[in-house]
């Protein structure tokens, strides 16, 4: 199914469609997938990236994964940090296997023997490894530190040269780290004989940072190209692929079934329902009732037996299950029923993780309706407004492919829903838009009108509402 | 590097890759056999012919007579018929490889655990002089 698209544990998937290269894993499910299955055996790799940007981490991560007792793993630390600095940090992961250090994950500290004799004295190290201890991969940490000593262009090319003879000869898979900008690639001898390249970066954003992993190149594999937003947790990367938009199967018809919104008389004004898999923008602003359609709706879907995840960034756990519990509802049973709460502190948001996170609970579950509460919180987690554009783009076509039946709730600053790019950008990709409206003299008047719904008639007259114990309804 | 027992088996290598010559001889010699290298197939035919090794192990890409065309020459010569070759090479041409009469095909890189098991196993299954002598004297 198209939702996997970007939910880990599918490296199968993009291994058929690839060529018949070895893999290597990073040890991460998610790189993987991003890396169309892991990094070709026996390549030359470079991780590279500012200062604490995570090579490391990342390096290790893949290392212990991939140790076993056939053939051990070498990592080179060389003039960028000191080994015993790298082993104490290291102590502190999840992935971090006592039991394989010095047997099958072997540290070596070639710092002072470079610093003795230069840069070329790399090739020599390197043989020496291969020929005494054959492993499987070599790491050179940092690798641009090695390539700072060499005193010319001309010393540089020539030990990378023989290095690349050397790695490309014995059956290896080395990466490279160091602390390149994406300038160097152009510049330096090692990227043009690297098979993959793939970048870690950070971003300031406010008194957050925001953390992103892409691949520049990887010979021979396709790849999900893009800026893919990552954490560092105490299992190490927690990468988050971009969402794109998924492939529509061949044969792929819209569902033909209407749905109940829960909402007494709204199902009439949409002449029998929202159909099965569309996306509904719910706008209107702050008090009008959105957040009460958003919930009779996914209640509805429970009541029914669909589970029904509800994404919710505006009210607090308590103050929403005050809200459900003020309708008339047993949350405990509704929960049982498949209603999924999920709320996300919007200081703490970041796009990225936020759509993966509701993947994985849509697969998880088999959600069959969502409710988003509100667009405008992702708008504000999301740094790019074209990045936004896209991943709303990917997430209606998903919705479709899927049968999801979505509904967006969308804050608007008068009662008016024409206004900013991404007002319109959503009104033209939703299937239906609702507009939900107060009155400017009685704020407790409350209207509805059905602006659009793709592939049906509906009632167009503005219509009065009322939200009592019994939630939101149309009145005659 | 110590020096190979005198009736350590020759293996002839036909590549011109100094970096994969320099690993095949290290882990050979460690392995017991005394490694000779030819740069094309032309003369890896002739020093074949002169005394048949113990094995021939050839890259695909090697210049005058390609790495195909000096297995199917071995063969079709009585002298070099028995000789066991591996094709070792770049390219994926493990069919072209059995097709051409080779022993056994491995693709390169070089995995010293890998190679060293093939040329042991295609050494031993061939009977060698002192076996040979070991049954005539019998």
């Amino acid at each position: 199914m198209p939702l996997s698209i970007i939910v880990p544990d599918r490296r199968a998937e993009t291994r058929e469609a690839d060529d018949d290269t070895d893999r290597m894993s990073a040890g991460n499910p998610e790189a993987d997938y991003i890396l169309g299955g892991g990094f070709p055996a026996d390549s030359i790799n470079i991780v590279m990236g500012h200062p604490g940007s995570g090579k490391t981490i990342f390096a290790e991560q893949l290392i212990f994964h991939n140790a076993g007792p056939d053939r051990p793993i070498l990592y080179f630390t060389t003039l960028s940090e000191p080994l015993a600095k790298v082993v104490r940090y290291l102590q502190g992961f999840a992935f971090f296997d006592e039991d394989k250090l010095g047997t099958q994950v072997i540290y070596e500290d070639v710092g002072p023997q470079l610093a003795r004799e230069g840069a070329g004295a790399l090739i020599p190290l390197l043989r020496e490894a291969i020929r005494t201890l054959s492993p499987k991969v070599i790491v050179i940490d940092s690798f641009k530190a090695v390539h700072d000593l060499a005193p010319s262009a001309a010393e540089r090319r020539k030990m990378v040269y023989e290095m690349t003879a050397l790695l490309t000869a014995y059956g290896t898979t080395a990466f490279l780290l160091g602390e390149y900008t994406e300038d160097d690639i152009l510049l330096y001898p090692e990227f043009a004989v690297a098979d993959g390249i793939v970048e870690l970066s950070r971003r300031r954003l406010g008194n957050r940072d925001e953390r992103y992993f892409r691949v520049y190149k990887l010979r021979g594999s396709r790849y999900l190209e893009g800026a893919h937003a990552f954490r560092i947790t105490g299992s190490g990367l927690d990468i988050y692929p971009r969402l794109v938009s998924p492939q529509m199967p061949e044969g792929y018809e819209p569902a033909s079934e209407r749905i109940s919104t829960g909402v007494q008389g709204l199902d009439e004004m949409l002449h029998g329902g929202l159909w099965r898999g569309t996306t509904t923008l719910l706008a209107g602003p702050s008090g009008a009732g959105k957040t009460t359609i958003g919930l009779q709706f996914a209640l509805e879907g429970a009541r029914r037996g669909e589970p029904s995840l509800y994404m919710n960034f505006q009210e607090n756990p308590t103050q929403l299950v005050r809200t459900i519990r003020a309708l008339g509802v047993d949350l405990e049973q509704a929960q049982a029923q498949g209603l999924d709460l999920v709320y996300a502190s919007p200081v703490e948001l970041q796009i990225d993780s936020i759509i993966v996170d509701m993947f994985r609970r849509i697969q998880q579950r088999g959600v069959r309706r969502l409710v988003i509460d509100a667009l405008g919180d992702l708008a504000s987690a999301a740094t790019d407004p074209q990045r936004l554009h896209d991943y709303l783009y990917a997430l209606v076509q998903h919705f479709a492919v899927s049968t999801i039946t979505s509904v967006l709730n969308f804050e608007t600053t008068g009662n008016t829903i024409a206004g900013s790019g991404m007002q319109n950008a959503m009104s033209y990709l939703s299937d239906n838009v609702l507009l939900l409206t107060l009155d400017g003299q009685d704020e407790t008047r409350r209207r509805l009108r059905v602006l659009k719904t793709r592939g049906s008639a509906h009632d167009t007259r503005v219509r009065e509402v009322e939200i009592s114990a019994a939630g939101l309804c149309i009145l005659e | 590097m110590q020096s190979p027992r005198p009736d350590a088996p020759v293996i002839l290598i036909a590549d011109r890759d100094q970096t994969v010559r320099e690993l095949q001889r290290f882990f050979l010699d460690r392995a017991g056999y005394a490694v000779e290298f030819a740069d094309d197939g032309e003369a890896a035919l002739e020093r074949a012919r002169a005394a048949p090794p113990a094995l021939v192990v050839t890259e695909i890409l090697i210049p005058k007579i390609d790495g195909l065309a000096l297995c199917r020459r071995l063969r079709e010569d009585p002298a070099t018929a028995g000789v066991p070759v591996i094709v070792f090479s770049i390219l994926s041409a493990a069919p072209r490889a059995a097709e051409a009469g080779a022993s056994a095909f491995l693709r390169k890189p070089l995995v010293e655990s890998v190679f060293v098991a093939a040329v042991n196993d295609l050494v031993a299954a061939q009977p060698t002089e002192a076996m040979e002598e070991q049954c005539r004297s019998r």
